[in-house]
């Protein structure tokens, strides 16, 4: 076998490097842009980039929605990036085995920071009758990180559930204690 | 897979299409809702281990057969375009593509017994 971390079942390992750089190099990405953004709504820089929609994105980012939480809307994002690169790198190749609470944690990062981005992307029109360019960019930016995301979470999903079939326990499988490594496959 | 990328161009259609085709404000917030909605579900299934999210986009479609009826639409151009997208939607969500790589069995395996990561287990374990 080429990868002897491949899951069983399967024709690859989803949680080599290669499966994993673009994921992160994305969060990245998603971080600056969002970090950019919540410069502006914390009045760091006075103005905001928008090369298409004139007004609208200060009507957007400066929007009851975006004071909704403690912090402005932005910096929640930023967070969330900054979670599902933090998430992407830890562990080896063999994390979906050796650490199913980290592939845990960022697929559940990844998953609802895209809803989320979603939602913002609906209310944008709806509520505010604009558009603003950046935002659809994070929003483009969290989508795309989904999918790619998910078969990493599948196969520690589907180790969990071969934990739980050989009466291992499960608790010490997810936090990956080193006593139950090797006793499933 | 390329059937879920035309899926994703007509969600953005729809996200457009009421600036293009001057939508009153019923038809506009609806097309604005649905449109980034059907463009998630189809970017997501562009994967193969998440195919299976093209399938949520049916009740989605079979919603804008259904939204210029409900809603009253007033432009009959407006009418046609949710409708049409509706139906477009539904039938290249159907469409699966080539999926040739294996996953264990998929989602389903999770909760389902005896699925296809756990017999290659037992066979693995057993060739030791």
């Amino acid at each position: 076998m080429a990868d002897k971390h491949i899951p069983p079942g399967w024709d690859y390992n989803p949680a080599t490097w290669p499966q994993r750089i673009p994921i992160i190099i994305l969060a990245l990405v998603g971080l600056g842009v969002a970090t950019y953004l919540s410069l502006f709504q914390l009045h760091v820089i006075p103005t905001v980039w928008e090369p298409f929609f004139g007004n609208d994105s200060r009507k957007i980012l400066t929007s009851s929605v975006s004071k909704v939480l403690p912090i402005p809307d932005a910096a929640l994002g930023a967070l969330g990036y900054l979670t599902d690169a933090v998430a992407g790198l830890i562990g080896g190749d063999n994390r979906w085995r050796t650490m199913p609470w980290i592939v845990i944690v960022f697929g559940l990062a990844v998953g609802p920071l895209g809803m989320v981005s979603i939602l913002l992307v609906i209310l944008q029109p709806v509520m505010f009758d604009a558009w603003c360019t950046l935002c659809l960019t994070s929003a483009a930016i969290s989508l795309i990180m989904i999918g790619p995301a998910m078969d990493e979470m599948l196969a520690s999903l589907q180790y969990m559930k071969r934990v739980k079939d050989a009466n291992v326990s499960t608790w010490k499988a997810f936090w990956g204690y080193k006593s139950v490594q090797g006793k499933v496959e | 897979m390329w059937a879920q990328i035309i899926n994703a161009i007509l969600g953005i259609w729809l996200i457009v299409a009421p600036a293009v085709l001057g939508a009153d404000k019923a038809a506009a917030d609806n097309d604005h809702i649905i449109g980034p909605i059907i463009v998630s579900f189809a970017v997501i299934s562009w994967w193969e281990a998440t195919r299976v999210v093209r399938l949520y986009n049916l009740p989605l479609g079979a919603w804008l057969l259904l939204a210029p009826w409900i809603l009253g639409y007033n432009e009959t151009t407006v009418i046609i375009s949710d409708m049409m997208v509706g139906a477009l939607v539904i039938g290249f969500s159907f469409v699966k593509g080539k999926t040739e790589t294996r996953y264990g069995g998929g989602w389903s395996a999770i909760w389902k017994s005896d699925s296809l990561h756990e017999r290659e287990a037992k066979k693995q374990s057993n060739n030791l």
